[in-house]
């Protein structure tokens, strides 16, 4: 490929990639703003128990493996120091501030995340879409609004329900098996969690994390070339581009809410 | 602009990437007949449907539904015109999550207040216009092909509308279903007295049900008029279509270098 070819190449890449960013924010625009009607509320609350609910299981039980693993790994840290009183401290913040935000969003993109991609997709694929269209109800008010706002709401409250399992499953490790002084295990934990620094900023983390992770869901479902191989393709993109996405944008995150802590 | 013409195009162009699908089409479908529009497959009659209700837009050139520019509407003002048309897809385009009767139901709920007693009425009636009042609660999937495009039409004039676009209806149809569906799209034309577009490749069923026909090809009206006028075309390409004789103006050949050579390179070449 000669020098010329490969910068035209370069360009029409940056135009293409342009082009479905300027898409997919007039996609957001038009479907998250307006106000919902009484049908709105209802068909959220059924996307509700289909993207919240359905992914409560995967998340409640990686969240307790998780504070076990940490509690786990972080004794046999802590007790060469004689720290092992500083075990509840360490799992809760761990926990808030970075795995509960991730690691649910992670787990939220490939159980959620993906299965809105591939219903959306199969929906346009299947003319679903344009049909109604054609009896003049907008999709993006109908089907792609109730899911983002599913996914808006639903994740951050995931992660609540990971934290709080996480310590309990590093309770579980770190008091009931390991021994660590019980009291020592929550007043650390009471001492050193700031109800702002730690809670909240892993809510916004979250919250940050719903919309970039719902976004990207549901504009690949709606943008997908509507053929087998096009769902596949674009359910694969779902997950790839969300985790990454919330990979970097958790560091980006870290720096701004924690860099000047140290 | 007249009265008697319900959807007008004039001059429409429309290409997808670098391939232009139509360079200027005019065409006038006048109110309460039905109005076919023919052509050999890939020519973009689905397109044209899709211009027609505004899914489309065009690259120039306007379409006009009772007098209103389809692509310079605001977005809920072009939903709002939609109410006033019927689309029956291809594939029937049935919501896989709601059973017949829902689905029939689908745009009275969403555009009428009316009483459930009463949607419950419509769409009985609708569903037994079309033979499946029986079938109500099965869901999509249970369906043939035939019985998803008899419920689709029955949700497409579940509004009443004053517009209905068929696309391709007698595509992969059994003998008697495509009876069926010729019989029907008469019948409530008929009796509701409105104006159809029928998109379709099936000549003898198309043209047993037209009043007006256009033939498009190569992105153009290549002749229009009625059924019968068209039977007597002189015309090479639309005899060859309208008789359905495989060789002739279109090639039954799919453009290719010359078949001796092409065969004895595959040897010399490597």
């Amino acid at each position: 490929m000669s020098l010329v070819q490969r910068i035209a190449a370069l360009g029409r890449g940056t135009l293409e990639l342009l082009g479905s960013l300027g898409r997919a924010g007039v996609f957001l625009l038009q479907s998250s703003l307006g106000i919902p009607s009484r049908e709105g509320w209802y068909l959220w609350l059924r996307q509700m128990h289909f993207v919240g609910v359905m992914s409560l299981a995967i998340v409640l039980v990686s969240g307790v493996f998780i504070g076990m693993v940490l509690s786990l790994q972080g004794y046999t840290i802590l007790v060469d120091f004689g720290a092992e009183e500083a075990l509840g401290q360490m799992v809760a913040l761990s926990l808030l501030r970075e795995l509960a935000p991730v690691v649910a969003a992670l787990l939220f993109a490939g159980r959620a995340g993906s299965a809105l991609t591939a219903e959306i997709g199969l929906m346009k694929a299947t003319e679903q879409l344009s049909s109604m269209e054609m009896i003049g109800v907008d999709p993006l008010r109908r089907i792609i609004a109730p899911r983002l706002w599913a996914g808006f709401v639903s994740l951050p409250l995931l992660t609540v329900g990971f934290s709080v399992v996480g310590i309990w499953g590093g309770y579980l490790v770190g008091v009931e098996w390991l021994g660590v002084f019980e009291g020592a295990y929550w007043s650390g934990m009471q001492g050193s969690v700031g109800f702002f620094d730690d809670v909240g900023n892993g809510l916004v983390k979250s919250l940050v994390f719903a919309l970039v992770v719902t976004w990207i869901a549901v504009f690949q479902g709606y943008d997908l070339v509507p053929t087998s191989e096009g769902i596949s393709r674009a359910t694969t993109r779902t997950v790839v581009y969300s985790s990454l996405a919330v990979l970097g944008l958790d560091f980006v995150l870290t720096t701004l809410m924690f860099g000047e802590l140290g | 602009m007249s009265d008697a013409m319900l959807v007008e195009l004039e001059g429409v162009r429309f290409s997808r990437g670098e391939k232009e699908i139509f360079q200027g089409v005019d065409l006038r479908v006048p109110r309460g007949k039905i109005t076919a529009i023919m052509g050999p497959s890939g020519t973009g009659k689905t397109t044209l449907l899709k211009l027609i209700g505004g899914q489309l837009a065009p690259d120039s050139g306007s379409v006009r539904i009772a007098g209103q520019d389809v692509h310079r509407l605001p977005r809920r003002e072009l939903f709002r015109l939609r109410r006033r048309m019927g689309m029956l897809f291809q594939s029937g385009a049935l919501f896989s999550d709601l059973d017949v009767f829902e689905n029939v139901a689908f745009p009275l709920r969403v555009h009428t207040d009316l009483p459930e007693a009463m949607v419950r009425d419509v769409v009985l009636m609708k569903l037994e216009a079309v033979g499946l009042r029986g079938a109500r609660h099965l869901m999509p999937a249970e369906l043939s092909g035939g019985m998803l495009r008899r419920v689709a039409l029955a949700r497409a004039v579940a509004l009443d509308p004053e517009l209905i676009l068929y696309d391709e209806p007698f595509v992969g149809q059994d003998p008697i279903s495509m009876g069926v569906l010729v019989q029907l799209i008469r019948k409530v034309n008929q009796a509701l007295g409105l104006t159809a577009i029928v998109v379709s490749h099936d000549i003898k069923e198309t043209l047993s049900i037209a009043d007006y026909v256009y033939v498009i090809s190569d992105g153009q009206v290549m002749a229009h008029g009625t059924p019968a006028s068209l039977d007597v075309d002189r015309d090479p390409r639309v005899s060859q279509f309208i008789h359905g004789e495989p060789d002739g103006p279109v090639p039954f050949h799919y453009p290719a270098p010359d078949y001796f050579s092409d065969i004895l390179a595959e040897r010399t070449g490597s």
